[in-house]
């Protein structure tokens, strides 16, 4: 989801301002601006180091380090396919490739329309009805190739004709 | 307080750190993440060493571990020997490039295998130049990322605003990581290109004009202070003394 920074700086002040300028309040910040951004914006980062004091690298190391940050906009459907060992051996892997077959990114990349992305997570802690994906905050269970890509139809989606279905 | 170490024993003050009591006895334990300046980071793991506790045996990183109880310490069992000898060579694999990291390699006697390696890195990601730049005031790099991906870089890679090209980061670095050019009167460092100035009197070109206001303004310099290099401020110094003592007579 694409989002106007211009358009909402207003806001990202209000919630980094929110909390105290204090340092241990650095990653509530963070998550919320990736809420509402749906990826961390350096505008973003820049203000939280005004705001807590805290040097911008040490700002920019944090956010590098965890993998639930994303630096880059992400799609508005973000598909997680969860790659923990129980989704692995039901084959997650070939889901993942699904995945680049029908919409062409690989894990950590956005489609071209912004419409979606794809990360691998490691466990959803759903083992019993794996291989799982989530695509936003919604579960799909015992996912199949077939299922895959009637899932990516359902949120507007072009299956490539390549993608073998 | 007393500990022993290697069979010898040794005043240590409470709260030192293994490395610095083995410091000061002149035992010798090799370090590469280590300087006196920030301490301890136990990050390069060099300084391993096997301690004995009430009967029971581990090992710890000599540079983190603070003594704080009646201790036995060997800096150089086989077990020692051996686990530095595969730190240097898993540090070797990681920076191929490294000068330093090729003699220990040789020195320590390691066997190459076929762990696979980026035949240009240099850094082992020891954090000092991070230190450095955060001690100095600057804090324009950090290490980013994390797992296999770690590196330092300036934020996004670009040129910093913080930056003011001192070098200190080039300096302490062990592995000469840090790549610093001066061409003519401009020096590159961190995909920044600084000015050079010269020094006042010995016109040789010393800092950045970025480091001098840095540090004019950390130190509050009044406008009169001279542009001086490290060995003229000396001088400069000197004859301050000397025309104060000849005032005194």
């Amino acid at each position: 989801m694409a989002v106007d920074i211009n358009q909402i700086q207003e806001k990202i002040h209000v919630i980094i301002y929110a909390y105290p300028g204090e340092k241990r309040y650095i990653l509530a910040m963070m998550q919320d601006l990736q809420k509402i951004c749906n990826y961390l914006p350096r505008e973003g980062l820049e203000l939280i180091a005004e705001h807590t004091g805290v040097a911008f690298s040490e700002i920019y190391s944090l956010a590098t380090f965890y993998k639930a940050f994303s630096l880059v906009p992400r799609g508005k459907y973000n598909i997680k396919v969860c790659d923990g060992t129980a989704c692995h051996i039901k084959g997650s892997a070939v889901i993942i490739d699904q995945v680049f077959n029908s919409l062409g990114i690989k894990p950590g990349e956005t489609t071209e329309d912004g419409l979606f992305s794809l990360e691998t997570v490691n466990c959803l802690g759903a083992c019993a009805i794996a291989p799982v994906l989530m695509v936003n905050e919604k579960i799909y269970p015992k996912v199949s190739s077939s299922g895959l890509l009637d899932i990516i139809k359902a949120y507007g989606g072009h299956v490539h004709e390549d993608g073998k279905s | 307080m007393q500990i022993i170490i290697d069979g010898k024993k040794i005043d240590a003050v409470y709260g030192d750190t293994i490395l610095e009591t083995c410091r000061k006895a002149d035992i010798y334990i090799p370090t590469l993440c280590y300087h006196e300046a920030f301490g301890g980071q136990g990050r390069c793991r060099l300084c391993m060493v096997e301690l004995e506790k009430e009967g029971q045996k581990k090992m710890v990183a000599a540079c983190t571990y603070p003594i704080t109880e009646k201790i036995e310490v060997r800096t150089s069992t086989p077990l020692i020997k051996k686990t530095r000898r595969n730190i240097i060579m898993l540090l070797y694999k990681r920076a191929p490039n490294s000068l330093l990291l090729q003699k220990l390699f040789r020195e320590y006697e390691c066997q190459d295998n076929s762990l696979k390696e980026d035949p240009a890195e240099r850094c082992i990601l020891c954090n000092l130049c991070v230190q450095a730049c955060q001690e100095i005031g600057s804090n324009a790099i950090s290490l980013i990322m994390r797992g296999t991906d770690k590196r330092v870089a300036s934020p996004y890679d670009e040129a910093s605003e913080a930056c003011t090209g001192c070098g200190a980061c080039a300096l302490i670095c062990p592995t000469a990581a840090i790549e610093m050019v001066e061409e003519g009167n401009k020096r590159s460092i961190w995909n920044k290109t600084f000015e050079l100035l010269a020094c006042e009197r010995c016109g040789k070109l010393y800092t950045t004009k970025e480091q001098w206001e840095f540090t004019a303004k950390k130190n509050n310099a009044c406008a009169s202070d001279r542009q001086l290099c490290e060995s003229c401020r000396k001088k400069a110094v000197a004859e301050k003394i000397k025309a104060y003592q000849a005032a005194e007579h």
